[in-house]
């Protein structure tokens, strides 16, 4: 028996679902209802992340809430694991979708047939991944997010949606039987499904079952990680990003760390400093694709000149910095990519959502030129008088946006006086805290990489900015709605938030970090006592 | 007996493989469904194989690994199938709707410029 | 004064101009005396803090930020941070007064004020902080609205210009000096102040000495426009003339030699201190000077001049001589009295003539005689004429340049020339300032001129009042200042010094009269050369700065990313597939090769040839569909078909009849969709006798095949291995033993699928109900390609047929053709509903289960329409898919959720509560019900997608716009 609380580890899975098939009951026509449904779901997902995450950090480090679905034992049950880190991403799952669903309401979820219900589905796969303890089930809920994903990158259709959407696709399908082998394999050897049991299994291994473990494991890994978008595994993301719809693609910007979450949670629990012979096999590995994605999300950045393929290209930044963050597997720096990883999300999700906005008033192609007009040295040869030395007003409107993309641009770059700053120097302070006199390579390597990744950015931000509220100023005002930059606003709000308290919000990154690399809690958590109660012919479990 | 299964796999993969890495829609749709025949034998193969095991066990017996083949991977292999047919018409679809919107079956959407 | 109210000094502004920021466009009074206010009380409050840190106390408050990383919000004031506080508030007040009558009245000047006012708060942040980082952070800010100041006017391409090439330059060098602080802060153990300046030996010893001192320079010496990078701070004249005064005389340019002093005491002393701030500020002293003679616009050269002067502060802060330090700061106060002064004038006569190009400029002292006055008393102090300010810095520069300490000899001869020379070099651009605009005589101008607002003159005065005052009284006035600032830096090492204007005859006094008499004789001869009015100085004109910098970053940040792009990216979807594929394969060849693979720990099994046969058929298929794909479409289908039902027979095989029957009707629904799509696909037909691929599609299928090959040995490989081991325990082990005593099914499989993994199955059924409804979205959109719209030819030729007979109507060909199949199929339907209910009903304890069963409904549907034609069937009976699929996954979850009534977690099967009065004594009772979900959503969902894709032949028909019947659309189009 257990009690009514207890339950409420899987409601963010239930909800959405719930609301998701009422939605297709309801029907398409009464759009009116759907949306009303849609919000209150996400909104209660809100408050319930919320809940959760205060329960799983007020209940001592040992505890994390366990839920055994079929009430089996859950050594062999599929369980739902609810701890610190799980719950963060929870919570940051719900505040994007809110966000999101809000801006859609405003015209997008009319483009399309069944974008409230695949916006359910998608808010349930996501969270169903961050809380599983299965590593079958986790497959399971991958693909439940990922079909979503392919509806709503597909929502309005189009011909660029339709071939970004035909990549998009193929790719993640041979991720998925990558995965599939992957895990098959580890069943095939280690005998067991349960991420808990595996951590316990595999240092018992014996060394020639533990190399075809490890090559599951590695199979796994690169799946993962062209979800990540790793280079060189991640070209189809700023293509996929780019053409979908702007409350879509708000969502996939917390897709791509999906991966980067069952990476932390996969990666430390069953390859942790515990993994006796097989502790930290890849880290290094983690660290270069780390360093060679921000390299090339860099390059990305500079090389476009379309403002959502440079959104695209932070993603695949900020995916960079996290697995070479991860990759130098150290905890305060795991705390710290963390911090990261909220600040960077939500940036990137209210730059998606503002680019829509700006791009509505402007003529196409504008940007187009922003470069060459650079290249060829604009107003080469200054003319003094050029121009009334007379100031433009700003309607209030372009102002709001441009302050929006300033603070995307600013925590984005890792700028000063938002979060992004402190969330790189929470990254880079660990490193150089330690007491040791020199600097070890992965110090100055990741010290370079997010220099020389936030320089790019600031140039690259700039001169999209410049020329989408400088040069092409015609004083046409796009038309705005306040559910639209409403959200946008609000994403920013809270990277102003971590920029002013970041103080207690680091310290609950801390100790996930804490409880990420030294996994025991976890274990003992899922499986507290390993000799099970033996069948019982028919009678009460 | 698994060396023949493992070939099998082996083949399905390999024309798979191939099949995947063609510009045509329909040749990558082929090669998809033939590696997940592939992949399904092999979730299914990586139970150990069991010849003339019963797949039912008595009413009212436990059954044991003994005289039963491991009936984990069958139900995840039946798991999978379901969600790689459920994807396969996604991609049908999905490849369709390029063919009408770009004109051409390139998996680019545009044949490659020579 | 409280430590507390420190935070009123920075916060203040930021508050002003958030308020500012929200004045209307024509507020222009309401925010000029805000910024007014907000910079005099902060001017107050710092001077109530005068009596502590001028007997040597520090201020200090400390708030939490980042604790668990040493990042503490600390306010820490100084007698240097003081002097620099007043300087900047000092100035600020003057120059918000100025701004007031400059600025238009129809600039919406808020916004002007706002920026303003938040440029102050950072840079009061950078004076005050207590902790490095923290620094930074001020630091970047000062760029960041810097770059809004200078790009007020973003609407001409000089203010766009000016501005980002200010942020690019001093944001990278903000960067890094962020990276030189957490080096610093590595090597000291702490990045507050008080410790690093504690730290000052352990600093100079450590072995990261170096790269720290470096990081931190770049930023330094960017920030105040050293050479090479001083080639941002004229651009950055684009921006008002009140933005200019202030950013050039005491605040932007000034935080670079702000940081030098301030970390002088830890940092310098050291000979690579020397050689790079050294050689940096005598080159751009002597650089800016050069320049800044060839001038034509005031602006231009008051910009150079700065950049010039900064070079002095520079070098006497690179002298390693306390003495030297002494100077800077003294020079740092002295130039930002005269230089705002005179960017302030500049900025009248801009003004009043209209423009502010020397050339056009003349006898202006007819006009406006008082601003002449002031403007020349500027300019001298500027030149370093005697009794004024500048002076008496100079004096001690000259002082410093012969008698500092130098690593070199050589050093030690040159350093007097250059200063001399480049003294003279002020000279003459002072003259030039004053006499080119004052003097001679008058041209016709833009405008007439006269003297400006009294209150936009008043701010002038103040200053060089300021400049004549300290020039004659340095030690009543400024000097117990300057006490308190270089004694907070040096403490107890302060260095005795004189600031009196007479040392008596000495080479410094030399020096001077030098550089004056040379710097009118260069003048003089330069009057003719200067006249021509030629844009840039001579011999360096051709290497501009802003060109090459703009050449650079267009190749950098444009084409080498682009050609990199392009290089480590791709946009195709093969090489990422190959990719792809190949990591896959190298991750786990290196895995298995870097650890070693043993033997298993099962014996192989004999080989059946009868299986062995089977897969020959099997492997021959798969191969013949990778072979026909590409122009037998139909062909590769049925290969492919032969390969699953091979895949079946292994099944089969080893006792899983559940996969067969699954894998046996998902193939026969899967090859009937794909038969719906071929109709889309454009025709492909084998040219005979075209030409053979070329070589680079041959290398590439060559390519592609081994991968193929590769992979496919790979996963024989490991599947082998895989299979010929058996772990100890394996969870089957689990289900089989609870099965039936717990899960109440003999059909093992089927009990995983509906209980034990009920989860499982449940997001399974989710992804089916997704699909379908993408699947309705999509083709609710879809529009055939112009080549396949048209109807296939033979049915063209059947209804042809069937017009071309009177006594028939359409269809009837089609019809009778099918007349037979339909007939049975018709029949058949209500028994392949029977098997279907059966194979649900058994499910928990033989194969089937409400997959198989959903499924083979789903087919017998299919029968229908492919025999029936879809008007057909629709006239008769009308399916809901949609429907469906949502009563599928209502039931599934509802029966989930039941179990919480009974206080047991989600999918908990009610099957052990056979006595509870509620449910009855029916096994398996929620199991079963769960399965009917799950029935009831594959039905929906594989009828949706059939049915749509089936749809799309009705429709294609109406694309062609002949046909008059476009509009009208059946009952059938409402599903598409």
């Amino acid at each position: 028996m257990i009690s009514w609380m207890d339950h409420l580890t899987i409601a963010p899975i239930v909800i959405p679902l719930l609301a998701g098939t009422l939605m297709i009951l309801i029907g398409e026509r009464r759009r009116g209802l759907n949306a009303a449904l849609g919000l209150t779901s996400a909104i209660a997902l809100l408050i319930l992340a919320a809940m959760l995450l205060w329960m799983a950090d007020s209940a001592d480090n040992t505890a994390v809430r366990t839920y055994r679905l079929g009430n089996w034992p859950s050594l062999f049950a599929i369980v739902l694991v609810l701890d610190r880190l799980s719950a963060l991403m929870l919570l940051l799952t719900s505040v994007l979708g809110v966000a999101a669903l809000v801006f859609s309401l405003a015209r997008w979820h009319r483009v399309g047939a069944h974008f409230h219900p695949l916006f359910q589905f998608q808010l349930m796969g996501l969270n169903g991944a961050f809380l599983t303890g299965d590593l079958f089930n986790l497959f399971v809920f991958f693909e439940v997010m990922l079909a979503a994903s392919y509806g709503l990158a597909l929502h309005g259709s189009g011909a660029l949606r339709v071939r970004a959407g035909l990549h998009y696709i193929i790719i993640n399908l041979t991720a998925s039987l990558l995965f599939l082998i992957g895990v098959s394999v580890i069943y095939g050897i280690a005998g067991t499904l349960n991420m808990a049991d595996l951590a316990e299994r595999i240092p018992a291994l014996a060394a020639e079952d533990r190399a075809l473990v490890e090559t599951g494991a590695a199979i796994l890994g690169v799946a993962l990680l062209i979800k990540t978008a790793m280079w060189p595994l991640g070209f189809w993301l700023p293509t996929t990003y780019a053409a979908a719809s702007a409350p879509a693609a708000a969502i996939l910007s917390i897709l791509s760390k999906v991966g980067i979450y069952a990476v932390l949670r996969l990666w430390l629990l069953l390859f942790g400093d515990a993994a006796g012979a097989s502790a930290g096999v890849g880290g290094f590995w983690l660290l270069i694709g780390g360093l060679l994605t921000i390299a090339f999300g860099s390059v990305a950045l500079l090389a476009t000149q379309n403002t959502a393929r440079l959104a695209g290209a932070t993603v695949l930044v900020s995916s960079g910095t996290l697995l070479a963050a991860i990759g130098a597997g150290q905890v305060a720096v795991t705390g710290g990519a963390l911090f990261y990883l909220v600040s960077s999300v939500l940036a990137i999700a209210s730059f998606f959502l503002l680019i829509e906005l700006i791009e509505r008033g402007r003529d196409l192609g504008a940007d187009v030129l922003a470069v060459t007009r650079e290249a060829f040295g604009e107003g080469d040869d200054e003319d003094l008088d050029e121009g009334e030395e007379v100031g433009v007003a700003i309607p209030a409107t372009t102002a709001i946006l441009g302050m929006s993309f300033m603070g995307c641009a600013l925590v984005l770059s890792g700028l000063p006086p938002l979060s992004g700053f402190l969330a790189k120097f929470a990254i880079l302070a660990p490193l150089f805290g330690q007491s040791v006199s020199s600097l070890s390579a992965t110090t100055w390597a990741l010290l370079a990489a997010l220099v020389v990744s936030g320089m790019a950015t600031i140039i690259a931000m700039t001169r999209a900015g410049i020329d989408a509220f400088w040069v092409s100023s015609d004083g046409t005002v796009p038309r705005v709605r306040l559910t639209e930059i409403g959200p946008v606003v609000g994403l920013l709000a809270l990277g102003v938030a971590l920029a002013v308290k970041p103080a207690p919000v680091l310290q609950y990154m801390q100790a996930t970090a804490q409880s990420l690399h030294a996994p025991q809690d976890y274990v003992r958590g899922v499986l507290p006592g390993r000799e099970l109660p033996p069948p019982t012919a028919g009678g009460a479990r | 007996m698994e060396a023949i299964v493992a070939l099998a796999i082996g083949v399905l993969t390999g024309s798979g493989i191939w099949l995947l890495l063609r510009p045509r829609t329909f040749q990558v749709i082929m090669g998809l469904s033939l590696l997940s025949y592939a992949v399904n034998l092999f979730i299914f193969s990586t139970g150990g194989l069991r010849t003339g095991a019963a797949p039912i066990i008595e009413r009212g017996a436990a059954g044991s690994l003994a005289q039963y083949a491991d009936p984990t991977p069958q139900a995840l292999v039946l798991t999978a199938i379901v969600i790689s047919f459920a994807t396969t018409a996604l991609f049908l679809v999905v490849l369709l709707a390029a063919r009408g919107l770009t004109g051409t079956d390139h998996v680019d959407g545009r044949e490659r410029d020579r | 004064m409280q430590d507390g109210s420190l935070i009123l000094v920075v916060a203040l502004p930021f508050v002003g101009a958030i308020i500012a920021g929200l004045l209307p466009t024509y507020a222009r009074d309401a925010a000029a005396w805000l910024a007014g206010a907000v910079t005099l009380i902060s001017l107050a409050v710092l001077w109530t803090a005068y009596p502590t840190v001028s007997a040597g106390g520090v201020l200090r408050h400390e708030m939490e930020w980042m604790p668990a990383l040493g990042l503490n919000f600390v306010l820490r004031m100084d007698g240097f941070a003081w002097l620099f506080a007043e300087l900047v508030m000092g100035i600020g007040v003057l120059i918000v007064l100025y701004a007031r009558y400059y600025m238009s009245p129809e600039d919406p000047v808020p916004r002007f004020f706002a920026f303003l006012l938040a440029f102050m708060g950072s840079m009061i942040g950078i004076v005050l902080s207590g902790n490095l980082v923290q620094l930074a952070f001020f630091w970047e800010l000062t760029s960041l609205f810097s770059f809004l100041l200078i790009g007020y006017w973003y609407h001409t391409a000089a203010a766009r210009d000016g501005a980002r090439m200010a942020l690019t330059i001093t944001a990278a060098g903000g960067l890094s000096l962020f990276a030189g602080v957490l080096v610093l802060g590595h090597i000291v153990g702490s990045y507050d102040l008080d410790a690093v300046l504690a730290a000052g030996d352990r600093i100079r010893t450590h072995s990261l000495y170096l790269p720290a001192l470096i990081l931190i320079l770049l930023g330094a010496l960017t920030k105040s426009a050293q050479f090479p990078f001083h080639f941002w701070l004229p651009h950055a004249m684009a921006a008002p003339t009140p933005v200019s005064a202030y950013l050039h005389s005491a605040t932007l340019v000034k935080a670079g030699v702000f940081l030098l002093a301030r970390l002088w005491p830890v940092l310098a002393e050291t000979d690579v201190w020397f050689w790079i701030v050294g050689t940096a500020g005598v080159a751009t002293l002597l650089l800016g000077a050069y320049i800044a003679i060839f001038q034509h616009d005031l602006k231009g050269l008051l910009a150079y001049s700065t950049i010039s002067h900064l070079g002095l502060t520079t070098l006497l802060l690179g002298l390693n001589s306390k003495l030297a330090l002494v100077a800077a700061v003294f020079h740092i106060i002295n130039h930002a009295t005269f230089k705002a002064s005179l960017f302030m004038a500049a900025g009248i006569i801009d003004h009043e003539a209209g423009t502010r190009d020397i050339r056009r400029l003349s006898g202006l002292y007819r006009f406006m005689p008082f601003t002449a006055v002031l403007a020349t008393v500027a300019a001298a102090a500027m030149a370093g004429v005697p009794l004024l300010n500048g002076f008496l810095s100079k004096e001690m520069f000259f002082a410093e340049t012969l008698w500092a300490p130098t690593p070199h000899p050589l050093i030690y001869d040159l350093m007097p020339i250059a200063a001399v020379i480049a003294s003279a070099f002020s000279v003459t651009y002072a003259l030039r300032f004053i006499h080119g605009v004052f003097f001679g005589p008058v041209l016709d101008l833009p405008r007439t001129p006269h003297e400006p607002a009294v209150w936009m003159r008043f701010p002038v005065v103040i200053l060089v009042v300021t400049c004549i005052v300290v020039g004659v009284l340095p030690a009543a006035t400024v000097g117990p200042f300057l006490d308190t600032a270089v004694r907070s830096i040096l403490g107890a090492t302060t260095p005795e010094y004189s600031l009196t204007v007479w040392h008596g005859f000495n080479k410094p006094l030399l020096m001077s009269v030098i550089a004056l008499t040379g710097g009118i004789a260069l003048y003089l001869a330069l009057q003719r050369y200067l006249r021509k009015g030629i844009e840039g100085a001579p011999l360096i004109r051709s290497l501009e700065g802003r060109r090459i910098f703009e050449r650079t970053m267009v190749f950098l940040s444009w084409r080498l990313a682009r050609f990199l792009e392009r290089l480590l990216g791709t946009r195709r979807l093969q090489p990422q597939l190959r990719l792809v594929l190949c990591m896959a394969a190298l991750a786990a060849a290196c895995t298995l090769y870097l650890r070693g693979l043993g033997p298993g720990n099962l014996a192989p099994a004999a080989v059946d040839p009868v299986l062995a046969l089977v897969w020959t058929v099997g492997a021959a298929c798969a191969l013949g569909a990778a072979w026909q794909a590409k122009f037998h479409r139909l062909a590769a289908l049925i290969l492919l078909g032969g390969a699953g039902l091979v895949a079946c027979v292994t099944f089969v095989w080893f006792s899983a009849p559940d996969l067969a029957l699954t894998q046996l009707l998902v193939e026969i629904v899967t090859t009937v969709l794909l038969l719906l799509g071929l109709r889309w696909l454009p025709k492909r037909f084998v040219v005979s006798g075209a030409p053979g691929p070329e070589a680079i599609t041959m290398t590439r299928r060559l390519i592609d095949l081994s991968i193929a090959v590769i992979g496919g040995v790979g996963m024989a490989g490991l599947a082998f291995a895989v299979m010929t081991r058996t772990p100890p325990d394996l969870l089957g082990q689990q289900f089989l033993e609870r099965a039936y005593t717990e899960g109440g099914g003999t059909n093992v499989v089927n009990v995983i699928l509906v209980d034990f993994r009920g989860f499982d199955t449940l997001g399974e059924i989710t992804v089916l109900g997704v699909v379908a409804l993408t699947v309705y979205a999509l083709l609710r959109r879809f529009r055939p390609a112009q080549d396949s719209i048209d109807i296939p030819e033979q049915q063209r030729e059947q209804e042809a047929y069937d017009v071309a007979h009177p006594d028939r109507q359409e269809g009837d060909t089609v019809a009778d053709w099918l007349l037979v199949p339909s007939l049975i199929a018709r029949l058949l339907l209500p028994v392949i509903g029977l098997v279907a209910l059966f194979l649900l009903l058994r499910g928990h304890d033989l194969p089937g289960g409400g997959f198989a069963a959903g499924l083979t409904i789903a087919i017998a549907l299919l029968l229908q329409y492919m025999i029936g034609g879809t008007r057909w069937i629709e006239g008769r009976l009308q399916v809901q898919p949609l429907r469906w699929i949502g009563l599928g996954l209502l039931i599934a979850t509802t029966t989930g959720l039941g179990a919480w009534l009974f206080s047991y977690p989600f999918l908990t099967s009610y099957f052990a509560y056979a006595e509870l009065p509620v449910v009855g004594q029916v096994p398996t009772a929620s199991a079963l019900l769960f399965d009917i979900g799950v029935f009831a959503l594959v039905v929906g969902a594989t009828a949706l997608i059939l049915i749509a894709l089936a749809h799309q032949s009705v429709r294609g028909h109406r694309a062609v716009p002949t046909t008059a019947d476009a509009v009208t659309r059946p009952k059938s189009e409402a599903e598409p």
